[in-house]
């Protein structure tokens, strides 16, 4: 049975979640993505069925979340619960339905990254833990720690210096590169005291591509093969793999017969199509 | 993280719940804010927004600089949480989260700041309501008051007390048919929009109750006339605008 960190969410069942949870954490520029990508087409190469999600993804509130940050006026509360809503979206209706199936799910940040964001923005880190007490707990939390003077030319050299990514809404003044310098040390401290509460697995990040790619696959192996898992990989890997399709094929039937159920079950109300004037319903 | 003068926007610093925060404040002595926050809050049916717009009506009247803030009303929310709403997407635990966001926009940029500068702000619901639904769709109530730990505690938080069938009553004949989520049917108590209605408001309403001891809630029965109701919200925003005369907006 899977633990979360102290609080259930209602209608969360913790039992048969049988796949594998693996968080890929590190700042911004540490390489997660691209370990990520590699590591899907290689877990995929030997037959495991493989979710990837990462923040601002969720159909709720990622949208919601890329406008409120094209402008100006997006608060350090507002910015926290918003990650939140989007973590939870997705820990509802991706990650929890994948690990039922049987599925690896490999996740770009979790709720670490977004502790590290909020208490560095000045939030009660005891509150911020407390929101995010309700997440599973992973298999895995594998950490790309990698110093800021190795990241500059990283950013400076892809995309430059983003707005968030600078901490440009933290710090005083408008010189983005000590903002970037002064934000991501700021993280990166964070994000030391993180690791020893959580158990993270650090991999030096500044490595080259491969390298950090070859120690992510020793990780990863010893989690998704060694239970039963092995003995059954070993036998066939072919049954594997159609035995997570059609666990995968049964969670997307058992889905669309709930969505028929619901749509059955509720006539939505008919709307009026301008909101004139009635903006301010409560519903 | 300082945010002004002399206030952390850290959580738990204003809220009553957490103890050692609010023992921190007493002892630092004096209120924190020259503003006055006033809050309705009730079932729906209750009365308290016709509540609200005359105690609004009257502090205008005074020469307050009175300001109106509604709840999910946040611009830059609002959007994320229609498209839940409508696509029915939301869930007991992002339908809390989405409305803990929208409400932390409008007390970051709004609330906060409005009572900074010495305004009376009113608020047509508050945390309570949050803490009353988020409750009754099955979160656990310790999570949910944690979550609004940011929130600023209101100088008074009026309740209007009502019976579920009067409030029930006023509603049914007020409007045709209820909203998905207003109606509790993602519960999935009852098939019947009203039926489902009324059992998600007497959760609701059972919920309010205990909050009146918790939280130190005024009570208003709101069974009396919408005068009498009213001459009472006035006489005891009365007693706290006294000690507050100094902050009157000449007309």
């Amino acid at each position: 049975m899977r633990r979360t960190y102290g609080k259930t969410l209602p209608g969360m069942k913790l039992t048969d979640l049988s796949g594998k949870l693996i968080v890929v954490e590190g700042t911004d520029g540490a390489g997660r993505t691209t370990q990520i990508n590699l590591l899907k087409g290689w877990l995929e190469e030997r037959g495991h069925a493989v979710l990837d999600t990462g923040m601002t993804r969720s159909p709720l509130a990622g949208e919601g979340i890329r406008r409120a940050k094209e402008g100006n006026n997006l608060g350090r509360v507002t910015q926290s619960l918003f990650y939140a809503t989007d973590f939870v979206d997705r820990l509802e209706n991706e990650i929890v339905p994948a690990l039922r199936a049987g599925f690896v799910v490999l996740t770009d940040r979790y709720v670490y990254s977004l502790m590290a964001r909020a208490i560095v923005r000045g939030m009660d880190p005891a509150w911020i833990r407390s929101i995010y007490s309700m997440a599973l707990v992973p298999d895995a939390v594998i950490y790309l720690r990698i110093g800021v003077d190795e990241l500059i030319p990283r950013v400076i050299f892809s995309r430059g210096f983003d707005y968030w990514e600078s901490g440009m809404d933290v710090f005083p003044g408008q010189d983005m590169y000590e903002n970037f310098r002064s934000y991501q040390a700021a993280l990166l401290a964070e994000f030391e005291r993180l690791s020893v509460e959580f158990h993270f697995e650090t991999v030096d990040g500044s490595a080259d591509v491969r390298t950090v790619f070859t120690e992510l696959q020793k990780k990863i192996l010893r989690i998704v093969e060694s239970d039963s898992r092995r003995e059954h990989f070993l036998k066939s890997s072919d049954e594997l793999a159609e035995t997570l399709r059609m666990k995968l094929e049964e969670s997307w039937v058992a889905r669309l017969r709930d969505m028929r159920a619901k749509d059955l079950k509720i006539l939505p109300r008919t709307e009026p199509v301008s909101s004139n004037g009635n903006g301010h319903r409560t519903a | 993280m300082n945010i002004g003068s002399n206030l952390r926007i850290g959580p738990f610093e204003v809220f009553e719940p957490a103890r050692e925060a609010a023992e921190r404040f007493r002892q630092n002595g004096g209120p924190v804010f020259p503003g006055k926050l006033f809050v309705v809050e009730g079932i729906d049916g209750s009365g308290k927004s016709t509540q609200l717009s005359l105690l609004h009506k009257w502090l205008e009247s005074k020469g307050y600089g009175v300001v109106f803030s509604t709840w999910n009303s946040s611009p830059l929310v609002k959007d994320t949480t229609k498209l839940g709403k409508k696509k029915k997407m939301l869930t007991p635990a992002t339908f809390s989260l989405i409305h803990a966001t929208d409400f932390a926009d409008r007390i970051e940029r709004s609330i906060l700041p409005l009572l900074k500068a010495g305004a009376v702000v009113l608020c047509d619901r508050y945390i309570y309501t949050a803490f009353a639904r988020d409750v009754a769709r099955g979160m656990d109530s310790q999570w949910v008051r944690e979550l609004y730990g940011f929130a600023v505690k209101p100088t008074v938080a009026f309740y209007f007390r009502v019976p579920l069938e009067t409030a029930i009553g006023r509603v049914v004949t007020a409007r045709d048919g209820f909203k998905f989520y207003e109606a509790g049917l993602d519960l999935g108590l009852s098939d019947d929009p009203t039926e489902s209605f009324r059992l998600f408001q007497g959760r609701i309403l059972q919920e309010y109750e205990r909050m009146i001891p918790e939280f130190g809630l005024t009570v208003i029965d709101a069974t009396l006339p919408v005068e009498v109701q009213q001459a009472q919200v006035r006489q005891i925003a009365k007693t706290h605008l006294d000690r507050a005369i100094e902050l009157r907006v000449r007309p």
